[in-house]
């Protein structure tokens, strides 16, 4: 029986859709603006959040060594440096290994390999390269370094202040996120508003039908569910487009993106094609349940008189 | 079947459409209610359909005292008794055979259900050869007895017809007075609103007048006397 019921009701939805075709399309075109916006700032918010960590990540600090300085001893600074619990890891590049390190990353430079051998000394120095958790143990570190007693043997460090670069995609990414936070906000309004008022329309339209209905003994929940079914087939069609946008999106913007992070981890395509079910159900979920929300208000109305 | 006890009914601005009525109707009964214009015979009919409530008083409907009955309950209530009106209340874009299916369908009833009860309701009325019309393609009588067989879909035990031959020629008014008593006479309650002298004095059935909302008489073989 409750089969039987679906049944009629899903007809009577797919009725009200066609008898109102050009509203539907409208109520469908706003839902869809509304979660492609969501959708965008969601994206702009997930691609700025990895930009801040492959930025974050590449900052380090490389610290030379004094030419001479025994190798136990520089072992002796990497343990001491990574007995620190805000340090993350201390690699150990020895003179040779820096200049091999050079050779290759140079192996296509002709001047570069005629220069290197004419040297007849490795003029480079020991170094150790310091990742910390966060970016802003650093100045910390460095400090605590600076006291040790390893600090008359360190040439130089050679800080990469990226903090410069974090701020402003921060407060690049919250401007462009708070204004994508209002736009979604206007447009959800918009999207209560029309589905609201298409649901009535329709409710209006069938108001003999639903008096009938109502005499011969239709519950409530019978005369409500065709009109929530239209409202939920709304929000499904709309998540299916939106879908469809995001993918061409993400493939436009791919390439744009994946080059500049070129090197890193990053690969916006993979991502969204890994997490395409999970964005659809995000997506679907609020359409339906922006809809339901709002079809509810216009069916409630009615049914209460 | 039908119990009213001490009824009133009081719409806003003070209007007593009903006033202390009680009113037994047993099982079985046909029940003329006339009386003038504007003097309650809807608002009784409502109430007993529980589309309105009565302000004061106790209504019981087969033993089930619906004076606060449940919104939820409606529909059930709604199923046990069988309304038409002087408007028909069918649904134009739909044939004679879903308009009467409709009243099965929105209470969940299986296709199969629906195959065998609406071709039976419809031979009732005599409309078993119309039933892939529309109603505009059908006279006031036929339409008439389409929302007799919509009524008659739930085996209800009480039928209440608010002057269902006010749109009607005499020849029809004939017809769905006839059909009325044949209903009656498989058991079913009725109970019948008209401005009919015709009808009232030809069936010989128990007549209640009302006036300003007040049951005037009751007579158990009446006519009609206003
Ligand atoms: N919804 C309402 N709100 C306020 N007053 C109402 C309402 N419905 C009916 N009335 C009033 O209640 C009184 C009884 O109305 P009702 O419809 O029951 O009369 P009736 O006997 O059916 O009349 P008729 O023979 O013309 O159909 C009338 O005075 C009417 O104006
Ligand atoms: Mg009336």
């Amino acid at each position: 029986m409750i089969f039987v019921s679906f049944y009629r009701a899903s007809t009577f939805a797919l009725q009200n859709f066609w008898r109102n075709l050009w509203l539907s399309l409208v109520t469908i075109l706003i839902l869809t603006l509304t979660l492609y916006s969501i959708s965008i700032v969601l994206t702009l918010n997930y691609v700025t959040d990895q930009a801040i960590r492959i930025v974050k990540e590449k900052v380090d600090v490389d610290i030379f060594f004094d030419l001479g300085v025994p190798e136990k001893q520089i072992i002796e600074a990497q343990t001491f440096l990574k007995n620190m619990s805000e340090v993350k890891e201390v690699q150990y590049i020895s003179a040779d290994q820096a200049l091999e390190n050079f050779r290759t990353e140079h192996a296509d430079d002709a001047d570069i390999q005629a220069a290197l051998a004419e040297l007849d000394e490795n003029p480079l120095q020991d170094s150790l390269i310091v990742k910390a958790h966060q970016v802003e143990s650093y100045t910390t570190i460095l400090s605590r370094l600076d006291q040790s007693e390893f600090a008359e043997i360190i040439e130089s460090k050679d800080f990469d202040d990226s903090q410069e670069v974090i701020d402003t995609i921060s407060s690049a990414s919250n401007t462009i996120t708070r204004a994508g936070y209002v736009l979604s906000g206007i447009f959800i309004f918009i999207a209560v508003v029309v589905v609201f008022n298409t649901v009535r329309l329709a409710i209006y339209a069938q108001s003999k039908e639903i008096g009938i209905m109502r005499l011969v003994g239709a519950t409530n929940w019978f005369i409500r569910s065709p009109f929530l079914l239209e409202a939920i087939l709304y929000g499904c069609i709309a998540a299916l487009i939106v879908l469809g946008l995001l993918f061409f999106s993400v493939q436009t913007a791919a390439p744009y993106l994946n080059n500049f992070f070129a090197g890193y981890e990053f690969d916006l395509m993979a991502f969204f094609r890994a997490q395409y079910l999970t964005v659809f159900l995000a997506e679907l979920a609020i359409a339906v349940l922006l809809s339901i929300v709002s079809s509810m208000i216009a069916i409630g109305r009615y049914l209460r008189a | 079947m039908i119990k009213l006890k001490n009824v009133w009914k009081t719409y806003s601005g003070n209007v007593h459409a009903l006033k202390r009525v009680t009113l037994h109707i047993k099982p079985g009964e046909f029940v003329s209610l006339v009386g003038q214009s504007g003097t309650g015979k809807t608002t009784l009919a409502k109430i007993i359909i529980a589309e309105e409530r009565a302000t004061q008083g106790r209504v019981i409907i087969g033993g089930w005292d619906i004076t606060d009955i449940k919104r939820g309950d409606i529909p059930v209530l709604r199923r046990q008794i069988g309304v038409i009106f002087q408007d028909f209340k069918l649904l134009p874009r739909k044939t004679v055979f879903e308009n009467v299916a409709f009243a099965l369908a929105v209470a969940g009833a299986e296709q199969k259900k629906i195959t065998t009860i609406v071709p039976q309701v419809l031979r009732i009325v005599g409309l078993e050869k119309k039933s892939a019309r529309y109603p505009d393609e059908l006279s006031g009588g036929e339409q008439q007895r389409v929302s007799i067989a919509r009524s008659l879909v739930h085996r209800p035990k009480i039928l209440i017809a608010d002057e269902p031959t006010g749109n009607l020629d005499a020849i029809n008014v004939q017809g769905i007075t006839e059909l009325l008593l044949k209903i009656n006479s498989f058991g079913t309650t009725i109970v019948l609103v008209t401005h009919n002298p015709d009808v009232v004095n030809g069936l010989k059935k128990r007549v209640v007048t009302l006036d300003h909302g007040e049951v005037v008489s009751d007579q158990q073989i009446g006519r009609y006397m206003i």
